[in-house]
């Protein structure tokens, strides 16, 4: 074998790394989206992914086409429940993040409990579509072919998402706002309706990677809290407000859990935090230098 | 009214509500677990929320099913079951307890699905003298005097397994489960036999691999060690989500050719249908399966069926067991039986019928000596199941 018996093993799990990666990213941005832009700190982050997946499981039936409407119908609920969260953060918009902590907190709660009385309490299976429900070889190793093609639609809406911040009205809008409310409210826009769209749009991408990551992070009463966590930490170390920055904080958390979970399994358990601590200790902001005004 | 009412009409009122009171607190003092007539009060403490709800829920099933196919009644005696959540553990187990003990006064106790809960509940069994015939976690206990299991203790699925396992498998395997206390039982079982037996362990230095629990989701980089290790087979134990994790990328991984021994939790009840194709061929010891071919079984099953969806795990089975021994201590410990003459009763019992097989207490750590099975995830009609397919050891004492 031309690849280096010292490598070798560690291949899959680097692969794979790639496809978490790209997952936490997908669920993080609408987090980063909703802290860094709208000043909100929404807890019940972690339940719209679970909205995602919840529909994912009792819609796919192993065909394209179910894949689809799981997409149209997990998008559009968690969109709504994005835009709920707004509508009831309307009365608290002004006040501290702890405030806003708690209310959407209690809303996970809720939104768990729901959850789990709708779907029951087990984990649901989840069927992808037959054609990508196996395994293809890469470089000599197996490797779960929906994670494969997950790698490719999950880089494709990061580099949709980067456009629609980038280059849209929209985007310049909402990266305005984050570095002037007032002025952005002076040029006629209502902040209050940058927050409801931005809170919608951080649900559309939750409830997405609900769906998409289902077979990956599938769903169940833990999801919702499993999900949350990650993309806080990805928001820690990505530093707020900056897209590039929140990729790269993604990647690092996926080759955290699983490549550095190969290289030292012993420490495992806490490699993550670790490299939180890490990362805090060094550079207060974060591993991309985000500009953002205060 | 009240503030005109003559002071003799005051007084007899107040002699009649001390009466009342007087009776009342007599009735209560006259016999632990005594209800009305002729029945006795039982109390059933198992996880109806939180993350163990599914086993929970399936303890309640069946102890109620027996209840339902035996007109209500344990030892010729009405039964008056008070069921009480047992939550996700210690915290919320040992109140229920307390009002099951303390303020209904059972005069018996069963279910409880953590190990941890067992042991938060312990001393106030101690204190209220009750017994406890526990139909799932068993933790590690000074004096078991009153305390007796129908499920299994943590280490003997891999006992059970591990001659077969070194029989059948021409090469190392890997060992691998979760960290925390019940996944450490359950590997060293496994691997304190199976190395005994002349097996060897695939992992570096013959350490079992241990996993963070709950937090580990993702298995593959896990799969990347198994491969490197040159391993032959793989031995596990995991429940709940994170069996249904393990079995559907390890059927996706570079490892899925490697046969996969685990303890029968790995694919019993709800994950086995979460799991799917990705389950198929799964190799696994327990003590039950909805297809063993005897005559309670059959009757079990068939009960099981015509109330609930699907087949009957090995947690409804061994709270069904439960009530089948308070059944039979019940109609031996006499005409009054107290908390104390049933515990007596339970000692004296011997060979049980069962759906699982014939089974008795053992005397020292009065959970049972019992035969376990070996069974492989097959298609039964449309779906996958659990199908017996050979006994293993009789384990247990």
């Amino acid at each position: 074998m031309a690849v280096d018996t010292r490598i070798d093993p560690y291949l899959v799990p680097a692969l794979d790394g790639v496809a978490y990666g790209l997952l936490v990213f997908v669920a993080a941005a609408g987090l980063v989206l909703c802290f860094g832009v709208a000043g909100i700190l929404n807890l019940a982050h972690g339940t719209l992914y679970a909205i995602g997946g919840y529909t994912a499981a009792a819609l796919l039936d192993g065909g394209w086409s179910s894949l689809l409407l799981a997409l149209a119908v997990g998008t559009v609920a968690a969109t709504a429940a994005g835009a709920l969260v707004a509508g009831l953060l309307t009365r608290v918009a002004a006040r501290s993040h702890l405030t806003q902590a708690l209310l959407t907190f209690g809303l996970a709660l809720v939104g768990g409990s729901l959850l789990v009385a709708a779907f029951g309490p087990d984990d649901p299976p989840v069927r992808v579509p037959a054609a990508l429900d196996g395994s293809v070889a890469v470089a000599g190793h197996r490797y779960a072919a929906y994670r494969l093609v997950f790698i490719v639609v999950a880089a494709v809406l990061a580099g949709l998402l980067h456009v629609a911040v980038r280059r849209t009205r929209a985007g310049m809008l909402v990266r305005a706002a984050v570095d002037d409310a007032e002025m952005v409210a002076v040029l006629g826009v209502n902040p209050a309706w940058i927050r409801l769209g931005v809170l919608a749009a951080a649900g559309a991408l939750a409830g997405a990677a609900g769906v998409l990551g289902a077979p990956i992070i599938g769903p169940g009463p833990d999801t919702a809290d499993a999900v949350l966590l990650l993309s806080l930490v990805v928001v820690v170390l990505g530093g707020l407000g900056s897209m590039g920055g929140t990729l790269l904080a993604a990647l690092a958390v996926g080759q955290i859990q699983t490549l550095g979970v190969a290289l030292a399994p012993s420490a495992a358990p806490f490699l993550l935090f670790a490299a939180m601590a890490a990362v805090l200790a060094v550079r207060a902001r974060g591993l991309a230098t985000a500009r953002r005004a205060s | 009214m009240s503030e005109t009412m003559p002071r003799r009409s005051r007084a007899r009122t107040a002699a009649l509500l001390a009466v009342v009171l007087l009776a009342a607190t007599a009735c209560a003092d006259g016999g632990r677990g005594a209800g009305t007539a002729g029945s006795i009060k039982i109390g059933l403490l198992a996880s109806l929320s939180g993350t163990y709800q599914a086993v929970g829920k399936e303890i309640r099933a069946g102890f109620e099913l027996y209840l339902a196919t035996h007109d209500g009644k344990l030892g010729g005696r009405q039964v008056e079951l008070v069921v009480a959540d047992e939550g996700n553990g210690a915290a919320t187990a040992v109140p229920a307890a307390t009002k099951l003990l303390k303020q209904d006064r059972v005069a018996a106790l069963t279910g409880i699905v953590g190990g941890g809960s067992v042991a938060g509940v312990y001393p106030l069994l101690n204190e209220t003298k009750v017994p406890f015939v526990g139909s799932n976690g068993r933790p590690e206990l000074k004096d078991v005097s009153r305390i007796w299991h129908t499920s299994y203790l943590s280490d003997e699925p891999g006992e059970a397994i591990a001659r077969h396992v070194r029989d059948n498998v021409k090469g190392s395997v890997y060992a691998i489960g979760p960290d925390y206390q019940g996944g450490w039982d359950e590997l060293r079982g496994f691997t304190d036999a199976f190395v005994k037996e002349g097996g060897e362990l695939a992992n570096p230095g013959g350490r079992t691999t241990f996993t963070p629990f709950p937090t580990t989701t993702n298995f593959t980089p896990y799969f990347a060690r198994i491969k490197a290790s040159g391993a032959d087979a793989v031995y596990t134990f995991y429940a709940g989500s994170a069996a249904v994790d393990f079995v559907k990328q390890y059927a996706q991984s570079e490892i899925s050719d490697l046969p996969l021994y685990a303890a029968g939790f790995l694919t019993e009840g709800g994950v086995l249908d979460a799991q799917g194709e990705a389950a198929r061929d799964v190799y696994s010891v327990l003590n039950y399966s909805p297809d063993l071919d005897n005559a309670e079984n059959r009757a079990f099953v068939a009960a099981w069926r015509a109330k609930n969806d699907g087949s009957p795990t090995t947690y409804a089975m061994a709270s069904y067991d439960a009530a089948a021994v308070l059944d039979r201590a019940i109609a031996a410990a006499g005409d009054d039986p107290s908390p104390q003459s049933i515990n007596a009763a339970i000692g004296q019992l011997g060979q049980i019928a069962s759906p699982r097989g014939t089974w008795q207490f053992s005397p020292t750590t009065h959970a049972p000596v019992q035969k376990w099975y070996l069974r492989q995830v097959r298609q039964d009609g449309r779906a996958l199941s659990n199908t017996v397919v050979g006994d293993l050891a009789t384990v247990g004492g």
